[in-house]
């Protein structure tokens, strides 16, 4: 009996979906409240479920505040504010959080940046209490300065032993170069230095007394008894707290390929990422770019994981990713094989993005890919902490809650034809910049896909 | 694994597996008896309780359901009693439950190869796998309508695998490409598995879940097929379905799909020998350093102790002595060594690894640059002497149980973390509430008790050293 249903049951399952009878409007929409607390606007996510909590800070600036004598700073400061204040110690702070189990840090985009805790609705007041005293007090002491920089240099010359990250790493600065977003949001090694008590000092009341911000909190109705402590502890209010950050800027892509060797010794494996920068026009039909990258390298049966691995067995993984956030975006790539079959990689890669560009895909492979989007939709909300940071997106992105609604049917609705065309363009060979990192013995094989640049990993530390 | 979402051991796991929380009030709580619903279950005060049916089908297979209807969606998780523990060095077969578990993926009698990853993921579904020394999980995340289906897909492929020939082969260089990418080119992976390998020396642990270089190249389809044939089995699974479901249509299914697959008898007797407390006795004196060559520029290291099995008294009291020690950012050994006046590490960890019938206690980390290795290795021995007195006390252990409750309950956050929470329990105590046992013995666990057990772990000349090091000197 099964075997009869199997072929038309996944597309019963998308059509309940997309039609969102089961799952959207009515309960989700209840459990949004929008609120505003003395001007400081507020979302909360109604949950009962369990005794727990989980609060952001949204603030409307992010590492590109950072002037170029201070790069990394805006990251710095908000990862050290439990490195002492006028009354604690770091030992007392992260004592005093850890004693409640209290899960906190900070996410720091170039655009924005993001304070999170969760812990026990419980313990949310003296939690909250402690955590603006970190926001008003915190003094960065010198000592714990020099100690925190000492350990940070120590992380980032230790990136070598994590080939993956690294790769990215470059591949970020080298796919979006000539772009506001191409420096890492938390700095390199030189910047170290620069960081000192009164920069970060100056950083932390510039985000307290200039920037916008917004709070989202989830758990059970009693979280929001942390109105009082967040505008009277924390001073966060809406009044004269208002920039947001906004940049211009003009990007002229690749009209060829650039392929760059980034050299780690002795690998045996290649790290390979391709890419390029998606401009703010680009990123606006998020329905689009979804399915474009999901179409290519979205799952076990993307086009890219069964050429790749299933039908040569060059990886172990392989995946496509394009997504925005408010003015810009990214297209990429991520896989990795071993060193003799570096350019067979690549030649396969190229020719799944051709058999897209010629319109060689099939309905079936395309409707295959869309029921992943659709169906895979609702687990983006299974966990509070993931439905708070799509709505804090959306938020940002200035795009209106009712659009997480329609999703599904926006997807329903777009065709092969337009996925193609899409996925060809954002993906197109000419523009992508081709990233390998490993071993220099790579350099002869990469050559003869073109010119080849070669670049030490310590450039990008 | 197929895919890198999980570690391939047991290490990731079980750190999460026993977070669990103690009876003693909370600082901070009002109202130590207020019912607080979780999940569908409810928390009273101070104990958990899930809302779960359990069936137990003539062949053997155990079914456990939970059910959850805030969103359309459920998770499936099917687990096997076999892993590495079951494979031998001496007949070549390390890797081969791994290898395995990457070809339950490539083809069944009624889903040919392609069909089981195509009909999940075109309904939305998202599936994978993982393999330790203990055991085989397969899961699922789905929308809730395609309960039937993989049911039936699940079926199949416990009793009618093909392990296609050509598959077999393609898979075998994948493999290498993980096997490369987890712990050739990291150098924590290398450390991690060296260090396992010689603490677990001449006992079914210390071989390696991911396979020898060598057997991963021998190892045939024969070979494979025959830990199919011998653990593959009703009597050897746990099937666990949480979410949108109705319990008793998840039972029927079960009944449809699951009875008609044999028992495979004679495997109980079979897995008692292999489990004998005698095979996993450590033979290894855990003294002594091992000193290995690899890329990191500041020294990797590792000082191992004996450990427990899962489950004793023990073990739950190292479960505290290594969250105190080494949890957190205010954790003993972090201030000590990491956020003291003069650091010398740029990062330090404790793990408690207990597996089913053996267990060890580590301290890793790394240190920053400029600090002599062997300098760092006769300090930390010298002071370990005196940890457990500085560390052990009532605000700790206090503050231990509120972090292991939070991590009780981040568990619980997903219909995976469900079916992972009790599939776990089931499968080692044959219990899935043996959560409750978990929760007693956390309470029971005094100062006294925890100061005892953790001078017994650091008395002199009871570790093994391992480092790694890129000015280690190169050995064969």
């Amino acid at each position: 009996m099964f075997k009869e249903i199997k072929n038309y049951l996944p597309a019963l399952i998308i059509a309940m979906i997309a039609s969102h009878s089961l799952w959207a409007s009515s309960d989700l929409k209840d459990r949004i409240h929008e609120m505003n607390w003395d001007g400081l606007d507020v979302v909360w996510l109604e949950e009962d479920g369990l005794p727990q909590y989980n609060l952001l800070f949204y603030f409307a600036d992010g590492a590109l505040s950072d002037s170029t004598s201070g790069l990394g700073q805006t990251s710095a400061m908000f990862n050290l504010l439990t490195a002492g204040t006028r009354r604690f110690s770091q030992r007392d702070i992260s004592d005093n959080l850890e004693f409640f189990g209290v899960d906190f840090g900070a996410r720091v985009t170039h655009e924005y940046s993001v304070f999170h805790v969760s812990g026990l609705v419980k313990d949310i007041i003296p939690t909250m209490k402690q955590i603006c005293h970190l926001f008003k007090d915190a003094t960065f002491p010198a000592n714990e300065l020099a100690k925190e920089k000492k350990r940070a240099e120590g992380s980032i010359r230790n990136m070598v032993n994590h080939h993956s990250a690294l790769a990215d790493l470059a591949f970020r600065e080298l796919s979006m170069m000539g772009t506001p977003y191409n420096y890492p949001a938390s700095g390199k090694l030189k910047d170290l230095k620069k960081i000192t008590q009164k920069s970060l000092k100056a950083k932390l009341e510039y985000f307290n007394e200039k920037v916008k911000k917004k709070i989202y909190i989830s758990g059970p109705k009693r979280a929001l008894s942390v109105k009082n402590v967040i505008n009277e502890e924390c001073g966060f209010r809406g009044s004269e707290q208002n920039y947001v950050r906004q940049v211009d800027y003009k990007y002229t892509p690749n009209d060829k390929p650039q392929i760059i060797l980034v050299t780690v010794p002795k690998a045996n494996q290649a790290q390979v990422r391709i890419g390029n920068f998606l401009t703010k026009p680009e990123v606006k039909n998020t329905e689009l770019l979804t399915l474009s990258s999901g179409l290519l390298g979205g799952g076990f049966t993307s086009l890219l994981m069964r050429a790749v691995r299933f039908h040569q067995g060059l990886t172990y993984s392989i995946n496509a990713f394009a997504s925005g956030q408010r003015d810009y975006g990214r297209a990429g790539i991520s896989t990795f094989t071993k060193n003799e079959t570096v350019t067979e990689l690549l030649k396969t890669i190229k020719d799944v993005i051709e058999r897209v560009e010629n319109k060689q895909v099939s309905q079936e492979e395309f409707e295959l890919a869309r029921g992943y989007i659709v169906g895979s939709y609702p687990f983006g909300f299974e966990e509070n902490m993931a439905f708070l940071s799509q709505l804090l997106s959306y938020d940002h992105e200035g795009r209106p809650y009712e659009d997480i609604y329609i999703f599904p049917n926006q997807v329903e609705k777009l065709s092969l034809d337009e996925v193609s065309k899409n996925t060809s363009e954002i993906f197109d060979w000419k523009r992508q910049t081709i990233v390998v990192l490993g071993d220099k013995s790579l350099l002869p094989k990469l050559k003869q896909l073109g010119n080849v640049q070669v670049m030490s990993y310590e450039k990008f530390l | 694994m197929r895919f890198p979402l999980f570690g391939i051991c047991a290490l990731l796991l079980f750190p999460l597996i026993f977070s669990s929380c103690s009876k003693q009030t909370l600082k901070g709580e009002t109202n130590a008896n207020k019912q607080i619903d979780v999940s569908n279950g409810e928390m009273n005060g101070n104990t958990l309780h899930l809302q779960v049916k359990k069936k137990v089908l003539s062949n053997g297979l155990r079914v456990l359901v939970h059910e959850n209807h805030k969103l359309p969606i459920l998770s499936i998780s099917v687990l096997y009693d076999v892993g590495g523990r079951y494979e031998s060095r001496q007949e070549k077969t390390t890797g081969a439950t791994h290898f395995l578990e990457h070809m339950m993926f490539k083809g069944s009698k009624n889903y040919a190869q392609g069909q089981f990853d195509t009909l999940i993921e075109k309904s939305g579904g998202s599936t994978n796998a993982y393999t330790t020394f203990d055991s085989t999980v397969y899961y699922e995340n789905l929308p809730s309508a395609m309960l039937p289906n993989i049911m039936d897909m699940e079926a199949d492929r416990m009793s009618n695998l093909l392990l296609d020939a050509d598959a077999f082969e393609k898979e075998r260089k994948v493999i290498f490409e993980e096997r490369k990418y987890r712990y050739e080119n990291s150098p924590n992976g290398k450390l991690f598995l060296r260090m396992m390998q010689e603490a677990f020396k001449g006992t079914p642990y210390g071989g390696s879940v991911i396979g020898d270089e060598s057997d991963l190249k021998a190892l045939t389809r024969d070979q494979v097929f025959s830990f199919y044939q011998q653990f593959y089995a009703p009597n050897n699974a746990i099937l666990i379905v949480t979410g949108d479901v109705d319990s008793s249509e998840v039972f029927r299914l079960a009944q449809e799909h699951f009875s008609k697959i044999p028992e495979r008898i004679g495997l109980s007797e079979f897995k008692q020998k292999k489990d004998a407390s005698e095979n996993f006795k450590l033979r290894s004196k855990l003294s002594g350093s091992l000193n290995l060559h690899g890329q990191s520029p500041s020294p990797l290291f590792a000082f191992v102790y004996a450990g427990e099995a899962l489950g004793t008294q023990r073990a739950f009291v190292i479960d505290i002595v290594a969250s105190i020690l080494g949890s957190g950012q205010s954790s003993f050994l972090v201030q000590q060594y990491v956020k003291s006046r003069r650091p010398i590490l740029n990062n330090i960890s404790v793990s408690n690894y207990n597996m089913q019938n053996s267990g060890l206690f580590f301290v890793t980390g790394e240190l920053l640059k400029g600090v002599s290795l062997s300098k760092f290795h006769d300090r930390f021995l010298r002071e370990g002497k005196r940890f457990c007195r500085q560390s052990i006390n009532e605000r700790n252990l206090q503050k231990t149980r509120n972090q292991f409750l939070i991590g009780y309950l981040d568990e619980l956050k997903t219909n995976a973390g469900v079916a992972g929470f009790l599939g776990t329990r089931e499968k080692f105590f044959g219990d899935y509430e043996y959560y409750k046992k978990e929760l007693e013995t956390y309470n029971s666990i005094s100062q006294e008790e925890a100061l005892k057990v953790c001078e017994e772990i650091f008395l002199p000349g009871k570790a093994l050293f391992v480092s790694l090091w890129e000015k280690n000197p190169k050995t064969k």
